[in-house]
């Protein structure tokens, strides 16, 4: 299947790959995996007092369009509040990386990976 | 007629796939094209589409997770969306650490003992949860069948990891 050239720009270079500690107070972690196709996504927030994400890193095992996906929204969510971060759709996703059909799912996971991490925030200050 | 009932097997998940190949290959000479030859374009078509069912049929059914899966269909039992991600925290963490040995796997110095000892830890993880698959689908209860379907969407991340070491094994003994 051909990607998209920006899936390719992403695959080869991809944004912010890394971990935090997932530990630390100010860090927000998401997983997710695709039991379809077997993905598995880690989304890491660092998020400020102001609940501003200063940082985001991600690791994917997964296809192309999984990795363009996740590097994509680390991008996107930096000097996003956690509430406009949690806006992102899935469609933005996938038509920004210009996905297949097929590949949608892909951008489902990116989308579900920023809500996880949400969640993880939320539990952890709570 | 649903695809255990092709081969007179009980709805289960336990299967004898010795007995299904023997099975599958007495049926499939019934429809064989060759016995067609001479008969009406009718009758070929029917045995055409026999074959195919016979096929998809024994497909399905000697592969253990895809058995399964046809299993929790017949049963109509109420799964999430193929597509929907999962979420079991600890359980994606432990893929996720399964991912890194295989990265590891392709560094080693010794790339068949790592190769073979990987092997080894994929396989205990895969039947481990075959196994309470298994018991889940006899017990065959609305709630059961719920959980076997969690098992076997984990037991698809297990899948994929299987394959992904066989294709990084065709690479470095092919590179070699």
């Amino acid at each position: 299947m051909a990607y998209s050239e920006k899936v390719i720009d992403h695959y080869e270079n991809p944004r912010n790959v890394g971990s935090m500690d997932k530990n630390d107070p100010q860090v927000a972690t998401g997983m997710v995996g695709a039991p379809a196709c077997g993905d598995v996504m880690k989304l890491q927030l660092k998020i400020n007092a102001d609940g501003i994400i200063e940082d985001a890193k991600f690791k994917t095992y997964g296809c192309g369009s999984a990795i363009a996906s996740s590097s994509l929204v680390t991008e996107w969510v930096k000097g996003k509040s956690i509430d406009e971060a949690g806006k992102i759709k899935n469609t933005a996703i996938a038509e920004e990386l210009a996905l297949p059909p097929v590949k949608i799912h892909c951008s489902i996971l990116a989308e579900d990976a920023i809500k996880a991490a949400i969640e993880d925030y939320r539990s952890k200050t709570a | 007629m649903n695809y255990f009932q092709i081969f007179g097997f009980t709805e289960q998940y336990e299967l004898d796939v010795h007995k299904l190949a023997d099975i599958y290959q007495t049926l499939q000479k019934k429809v064989h094209p060759d016995k067609f030859a001479h008969a009406s374009s009718q009758e070929q078509l029917v045995a055409v589409k026999r074959s195919t069912l016979i096929n998809d049929a024994y497909q399905t059914l000697k592969h253990p997770l895809k058995r399964a899966q046809y299993l929790l269909t017949l049963r109509e039992s109420d799964q999430p969306n193929e597509q929907a991600s999962f979420s079991d925290n600890s359980f994606l963490m432990r893929q996720m650490e399964l991912h890194e040995m295989l990265d590891d796997v392709k560094h080693a110095n010794d790339h068949e003992a790592a190769i073979l000892s990987y092997a080894a830890v994929l396989n205990t993880g895969f039947e481990e949860l075959a196994l309470e698959m298994h018991t889940l689908l006899d017990e065959n209860s609305i709630q059961s069948n719920l959980l076997a379907g969690d098992k076997l969407r984990k037991l698809k991340f297990y899948q994929k990891l299987r394959v992904d070491l066989d294709k990084l094994e065709d690479q470095l003994f092919n590179d070699d």
